[in-house]
């Protein structure tokens, strides 16, 4: 029980009972599986692996999926900041409802949200038919209804990450800067922005990881089309049914590969916002 | 001196501007989200109530939709349970003590969230399906996982891996160790000081990881999507079950078994707003 | 014993935070353990309660070695600084904890809990739940259930840290009546050393992870042994004097071969009078009255003294040519004898002035140029030492006719080996050969090349230690070939050795005795860390082995020297 390399000694118990079962947990259950993909993944070949990771097919359902990501996380960074804003600086009536709403893509499955979507934004939907008279924009079955259903999953990911970092914010900073004789679009570029945007860009992340690999909620909206809206998600699902394994297991690793990229991504952002935290702090 | 110039300026032109921008992003933040979350949401009522209510109800007579339902709820109990017990492990382990590590850890307990749902299915198909790692011994032996129930719960386990323990690990690390010292030098003992102490004092926290990790067991799709196979009321949960229907443009059927999901999120979300409401009172 | 600590050392990264604490607390003693924040007094307390593991060193409670023993199993009572209340308790559960683990019976308790909540006067509070009492109420609530279960030690960890002056009092109050009611052993931690003087039937002081002092009140108050515990305790003036035959004198002139020593001046023993012959007390010299503040019962008064006259230890913003600040507090009827205002020449006189039993009194960095000796005055060490000590670094070039006062600090490097001789020849009594970019030492050693420079080399040890967080080693070397009565000599030396480094300058250390070559095992010993520090003692500095201390001064990397010549120290005696 003394101090070792390992671990700095605590009197409390249960280390050795806790840490193991987790380690044994995580391995067995996300481990273990993923080995298994990347173990499969590495039985083809370098020309094989190539030939289906960049088929025209493969292609462009990265761009849709890495597009439709980008433009959604976009617009949740936008809409997803103002959101965290409102229910941070303001009082209004139903504060309480929309907070808690906010959470709603979370708990809800994605299944449930995209026959929803599909169904109000169908041509013939509530919001599909006042689109198309309107504008003339068809959103359900198009790369547009795929942004819709990745607006709807990321949201919460941005108003979450951004909320906690706007409290943080003091109120008396931003009177000093008053004070100072700042006005009040100055103190939001010199003093909100930049003390928020280290959340901003985790949130952002976080939503456009998660919007790549989104199924549940696109599968009913998208169309499915082949070359024009078929996202890689739905692809890998094709080449199973297909019995096509080393296909999926390819597009599976790339996508593997891209979601660890973004979580380094996240893990550096967070990093970066501890040590402006802590910079900025005592 | 120096605070005299805002102080004339302000009352002329600010609030006005900020009145009106207040008001501007309220309504943006109200409209959007009513366009996004609520206008689905009623149209997942809409739908399932079109043909009032005796025709919402008889469609949980089908015996597809039956099975989905049982095998919905019996996923849910292995995966959420275990998961439950993991989270708590990995709390105690990672906010009580330091050592080399663990962020590495923390890290890896994130990496479901990060992972496609698809990829989740597919990592359990090339480890137990036939062309998988060990899917010659397991089909040797007739063992099936894959397009099984057990592949359902492994998935589903997966891909809620983190919540309770994301829960947990905020919570544990800011509450700190000094009540479990003091119990401790009060000649507490191990189950004694978690029991009675810890728990306690994370049970509100916990209850949320538990839930919101139960409503993402029953609602996940595309994980247990790709392991399933799609037979009908064997190794088809709810929202698979919900596919097919709407699939088949039953879409009353459909969007009855969706409507149930959606009182689940719900209910979950209701849950979530008592517990932080509850938090808020003690610290306020 | 109620509580004895022997040697206890813990460390955090291979840096002491505790750094080998040797402590006994006699039953029923309050024992308050003093020092500013990251002393290691908080280890030390949690290290007792078994809270924390030590590294090293014994911890026992009652005469029983509990060192192994968890903090379940030691039965102490400890409060927490922020209270540690079982926030979803009633105040009733929270001291009934103790006892319900031990499976007492319920009316039992009951009565318990009654008895410790009329001790701690919150009786019918039972029910209320933590959140609901105020900050005071809770740590009486924390102390009553810390009590519990009739422990024989009660420790506690900054009791009144979070809350404020007024309810702190009264706290501390209530706290000195239960200690003496129930004569429980306690311990207490705190910075704050007023409390600790309300409080503590012995104060121990700590500082950088040792235990540097440990008296009662008065005694540390008015007799420190440190520079550290006079000006930590209290205000106070450190100033340079000169031991004379005559007594401590302020100023060098009319004396041939002036004994430096290190002067603790209260600011309530200064007496301030219009002219010379009216001082009544030990005439100091003449000064300027630059500040006066009106504080209450006492009015506050900073006094520039005369640049010729009593210089002043700590260097930071005295500007040597305008003379030192001298700090003065005067009560009501002094100020009414004397009025004085800023600007008024006044005479100054010390009605007491305690001599710091330390060998160090001040450096002096030697150099063959002005950038040599600036360089020495940056280093590391020297900085160190002269801010932690709070004593002035003088600076020279060249060597002069005899070496200055205090100590003599060279940088290693060609030649060093040859001037350090010169200096020890011609009246250093001590010397520091350092290379300018060394870090801080962590390890220490410590050897004397015969018996009679012991004390002085411990002396001179101690001191430095008592500034540097560094671990110290004291080696005992004997030939590898000796006889049994050879050996039973170098054992007695080192038991010999210990005691007197642990009685009479609070030292402890690692003693170890080797067979071998002298110069060989020091180098081995120098060689186990990449900062170690060589301390050297001796009674003829023409018994070194210059050859052996030239490669040592000069070789890659050079090491910090420290050598005492025990032949012309004399150690200021305490008063």
């Amino acid at each position: 029980m003394a101090s070792s390399w390992f671990r700095q000694p605590s009197i409390l118990p249960g280390f050795g009972l806790t840490l193991g079962f987790t380690t044994f947990f995580l391995s067995a259950l996300v481990l273990l599986p993923l080995a298994a993909l990347v173990f499969k993944t590495t039985s083809m070949t370098w020309s094989d692996f190539l030939a289906t990771v960049l088929d025209e097919r493969a292609v462009a359902s990265y761009r849709l999926s890495f597009g439709a990501a980008l433009v959604a996380a976009c617009i949740n960074a936008l809409f997803g900041f103002i959101v965290a804003w409102s229910l941070v600086r303001y009082q209004f009536p139903g504060r309480r409802f929309v907070d808690a709403l906010i959470d709603l893509p979370f708990a809800l499955p994605t299944a449930v949200s995209g026959i929803a979507l599909a169904t109000v934004f169908s041509p013939t939907g509530w919001l599909g038919v006042r689109l198309q008279e309107w504008f003339g924009v068809q959103v359900a079955y198009t790369w547009l209804g795929v942004v819709v259903a990745l607006t709807l999953i990321g949201l919460p990911f941005v108003v979450r990450s951004v909320q906690p970092a706007l409290i943080e914010v003091q109120r008396d900073l931003e009177e000093a800067a008053e004070t100072l004789g700042a006005g009040p679009f100055y103190v939001f570029r010199r003093i909100v922005l930049p003390a928020v945007l280290p959340a901003l860009v985790t949130g952002f992340t976080m939503a456009f990881a998660r919007g790549v690999g989104e199924y549940g909620s696109v599968v009913f909206i998208s169309g499915n089309l082949p070359l024009k809206t078929e996202i890689t998600p739905l692809l890998i699902v094709i080449k199973l049914e297909q019995f096509d394994y080393n296909g999926a297991a390819a597009l599976g690793f790339s996508m593997l590969l891209v979601s660890f990229v973004l979580l380094f991504t996240i893990n550096l952002a967070q990093a970066w916002s501890r040590r402006r935290h802590v910079g900025a702090g005592n | 001196m120096a605070g005299a110039a805002p102080r004339y300026e302000k009352p002329r032109n600010v609030p006005a501007a900020v009145r009106a921008g207040r008001a501007g992003l309220i309504s943006v933040t109200i409209a959007f989200l009513a366009l996004l979350l609520l206008a689905p949401l009623g149209a997942v009522l809409a739908q399932a109530f079109a043909e009032g209510l005796r025709v919402y109800l008889e469609t949980f007579e089908n015996p597809d939709t039956q099975a989905a339902i049982k095998l919905t709820l019996l996923t849910a109990a292995i995966a959420v349970p275990l998961n439950t017990l993991f989270g708590i492990a990995a709390a105690w382990a990672i906010a009580k003590f330091e050592f080399r590590g663990k962020s590495l850890l923390i890290t890896l307990i994130d990496l479901p969230f990060a992972i496609s749902p698809v990829i989740a299915g597919l990592v359990f198909v090339m480890l137990f399906g036939s062309h998988g790692w060990w899917g010659q011994w397991l089909q040797d032996h007739d063992i099936q996982v894959i397009f099984a129930v057990p592949g359902i719960v492994l998935a589903t386990a997966f891909v809620t891996f983190p919540y309770v323990a994301r829960e947990l690990i905020p919570l544990m690390q800011q509450q700190g160790s000094e009540e479990e010292e003091a119990a401790i030098t009060l000649g507490a003992g191990p189950w004694m000081t978690f029991l009675r102490v810890t728990l306690p004092k994370i049970r509100w926290g916990l209850l949320y990881g538990v839930i919101l990790c139960n409503a993402r067991a029953m609602g996940e799709f595309g994980a247990v999507s790709v392991v399933s196979g799609h037979i009908r009321g064997l190794t088809t949960t709810m929202p698979l079950q919900v596919e097919i229907l709407y699939n088949e443009y039953l879409f009353v059927a459909a969007f009855a078994v969706a409507s149930v999901l959606a009182l689940l999120a719900i209910v979950t979300l209701v849950i979530k707003t008592f517990v932080e409401w509850r938090a808020d009172r003690r610290t306020g | 014993m109620s509580i004895a600590l022997d040697q206890v050392t813990k460390r955090y990264q291979g840096v002491p935070v505790v750094n080998d604490v040797s402590l006994n607390v006699r039953p029923g003693e309050f024992l308050v353990l003093l020092g500013p924040s990251g002393s290691g007094k908080s280890t030390l307390l949690r290290a007792i309660a078994g809270l924390t593991e030590i590294d090293h060193g014994r911890i026992s409670l009652h005469g029983k070695d509990v060192t192994h023993l968890t903090a379940r199993q030691r039965q102490v009572g400890f409060v927490f600084q922020h209270y540690a209340l079982f926030r979803h308790m009633s105040i009733g559960d929270n001291i009934e904890f103790a006892l319900r683990v031990r499976k007492v019976r319920a009316a039992e308790r009951r009565a318990r809990r009654k008895e410790l909540l009329e001790l701690v006067a919150l009786q019918g509070m039972d029910d209320r739940l933590p959140a609901q009492l105020s900050g005071g109420q809770q740590q009486r609530v924390a102390v009553a259930r810390a009590l519990a279960h009739r422990p024989e030690v009660l420790l506690m960890d900054e009791p009144f840290g979070a809350l404020d002056a007024k309810i702190r009092e009264e706290l501390r109050r209530t706290i000195r009546e239960i200690q003496r009611e129930l004569k429980i052993t306690t311990i207490l931690v705190t910075h704050d050393q007023e409390e600790a003087f309300a409080l503590a039937d012995r104060i121990g002081v700590m500082h950088q992870g040792r235990l540097l002092e440990c008296g009662r009140p008065d005694d540390l108050y008015t007799r420190p042994a440190t520079r550290f515990v006079s000006t930590f305790l209290g205000a106070c003036n450190l100033l340079l004097g000169y031991r004379t035959s005559r007594g401590v004198r302020f100023d060098a002139r009319g004396t041939d071969r002036p004994h430096e020593v290190v002067a603790v001046l209260r600011p309530e023993e200064v007496e301030l009078a219009a002219e010379e012959a009216q001082v009544r007390a030990n005439f100091v010299g003449h000064g300027v009255v630059e500040e006066a503040l009106f504080g209450g019962a006492v009015e506050r008064l900073r006094v520039r003294m005369a640049s010729d006259g009593p210089v002043p230890v700590a260097p930071g913003g005295n500007n040597p040519r305008l003379g030192s600040l001298l700090e003065v507090s005067r009560t009501l009827p002094e100020q009414r004898q004397f009025p004085v205002t800023p600007g008024l020449r006044v005479a100054v006189g010390a009605r007491r002035i305690h001599v710091l039993p330390t060998p160090i009194s001040s450096f002096t960095a030697v150099g063959a140029n002005d950038a040599v000796a600036g360089q020495l005055v940056d280093s590391p060490l020297l900085s160190t030492l002269g801010a932690r000590m709070q004593t002035r670094i003088g600076r020279q070039v060249g060597n002069g006719h005899r070496a200055p006062p205090g100590m003599p600090v060279l940088a290693t490097g060609p030649g060093s080996a040859e001037i350090a001789r010169w200096q020890l020849r011609n009246g250093a009594t001590q010397l520091l050969c350092l290379p300018p970019t060394a870090p801080l030492p962590h390890h220490v050693v410590i050897h004397t090349l015969d018996a009679a420079s012991r004390r002085a080399t411990l002396a001179v040890a101690a001191s430095l230690l008592r500034h540097v967080a560094a671990e110290a080693v004291y080696l005992v070397i004997h030939p590898t070939v000796s006889l049994e009565a050879e050996r039973a000599a170098h054992m007695r030396e080192l038991l010999d050795a210990r005691s007197s480094a642990l009685n009479e300058h609070g030292l402890d250390m690692r003693t170890e005795m080797r067979p071998g070559n002298v110069t060989e095992e020091l180098q081995r010993e120098l060689a186990t860390s990449e900062n170690s520090m060589l301390v050297l003692g001796t009674s003829d500095p023409d018994a070194i082995r210059w050859d052996w201390l030239a490669s040592v001064l000069e070789g890659d990397p050079a090491r910090p020297v420290l050598i005492v010549n025990s032949a012309r120290l004399e150690l200021p005696v305490e008063a």
